[in-house]
């Protein structure tokens, strides 16, 4: 009888210890920081086909080969209007550039108020819309802004999640490039 | 014998229909539209709080549940729709916690404490069972009468 309550007060024990380590070891760390970062680094890009605003296409296979940039972004959202200035500051750096090109997707927004946008605050790479929101889903995104640099094989080589800034674009371009 | 067995056995009865009831599959194979459903509700909207892909209005639930639809008429297990959805977006896609690595721990200390609380339970009742009930004997009951206060 007496064993017995000792094995079953060292199993509670165990227990108790066991979540103490678990506690312990995990204080200080984010629950949500694996909802802050892209699980497609490294990883083969997302294929898409979209519409754009001018009435055109943007097929991710016509710019195979090329170091492509893609942020998702809205009307709506102000960290995406923050990031506005630095997404054409950036894109104006290299835009002479035969093998870059630059795709904002809009995300759950409605065309004329994208239309508007673009009209007032001038927005200079290609603007693509995301009907049913598909590529938004293939890409994994949790919100907007957030940004992708591919590599010319097809790579996601950067994510930013969040405003970025002309530097951290060009860090993504350089890794998109190769060049870390 | 048998009288000091049947609270326990009728107690064990209870344990068994009751799990019975609650894990017993329900019906028959479930249509498509249902594992979608379940498989909806396990999954957590990318870009809304707290709501599962099967709640949520949002354009990105709305295009999830498109996909898991595809996925299942693709012939897809829910497992491997699961896996490609935590592939894409990490463990935070999942509303429950896994049931390995350190998921298991969310799932079995529950369990776990279960388990030795019924066993120190037992073990408690056991002990004062056996307890012997004293009688008081016609010694006791003359040092009673002396430490009366007299009248």
């Amino acid at each position: 009888m007496k064993h017995r309550a000792r094995w079953i007060a060292l199993s509670a024990g165990a227990v108790v210890v066991v979540l103490a380590i678990v506690l312990a070891t995990q204080v200080g760390t984010d629950p949500r920081a694996d909802a802050n970062k892209s699980h497609l680094l490294g990883q083969t890009a997302p294929a898409y086909d979209l519409p754009t605003l001018d009435g055109g296409r943007v097929r991710s296979s016509d710019l195979a080969g090329k170091v492509v940039i893609v942020n998702f972004w809205n009307s709506w959202c102000i960290p995406c209007q923050q990031e506005h200035p630095a997404l054409t500051e950036f894109f104006r750096r290299h835009a002479g550039d035969p093998g870059f090109a630059m795709v904002g997707i809009v995300r759950d927004d409605t065309d004329s108020a994208v239309r508007s946008y673009v009209t007032d605050e001038g927005v200079p790479y290609t603007v693509a819309l995301d009907p049913g929101a598909q590529a938004s889903l293939d890409f994994g995104t949790r919100g907007q802004p957030e940004t992708y640099a591919i590599s010319p094989d097809g790579v996601i080589a950067g994510t930013q999640f969040g405003p970025s800034s002309v530097t951290n674009l060009e860090q993504m371009y350089a890794a998109a490039r190769g060049q870390r | 014998m048998t009288r000091r067995l049947l609270p326990w056995l009728a107690l064990a009865a209870v344990v068994v229909v009751t799990l019975a009831i609650v894990v017993w599959p329900s019906g028959g194979k479930p249509s498509a539209a249902e594992r979608a459903r379940s498989i909806g509700s396990e999954l957590r909207c990318p870009d809304c709080e707290s709501q599962s892909i099967a709640q949520s209005s949002t354009e990105t639930a709305r295009a999830a549940r498109a996909d898991i639809r595809q996925r299942i008429a693709a012939g897809q297990s829910d497992a491997d729709i699961r896996q490609a959805y935590i592939d894409k977006f990490g463990d935070s896609i999942l509303l429950k916690p896994e049931s390995s690595g350190l998921g298991i721990l969310v799932w079995g200390l529950p369990a776990a404490a279960l388990v030795l609380g019924g066993g120190g339970l037992v073990l408690a009742l056991r002990r004062w069972r056996r307890e012997p009930h004293l009688h008081a004997t016609d010694a006791d009951r003359e040092l009673v009468q002396q430490a009366r206060p007299v009248r």
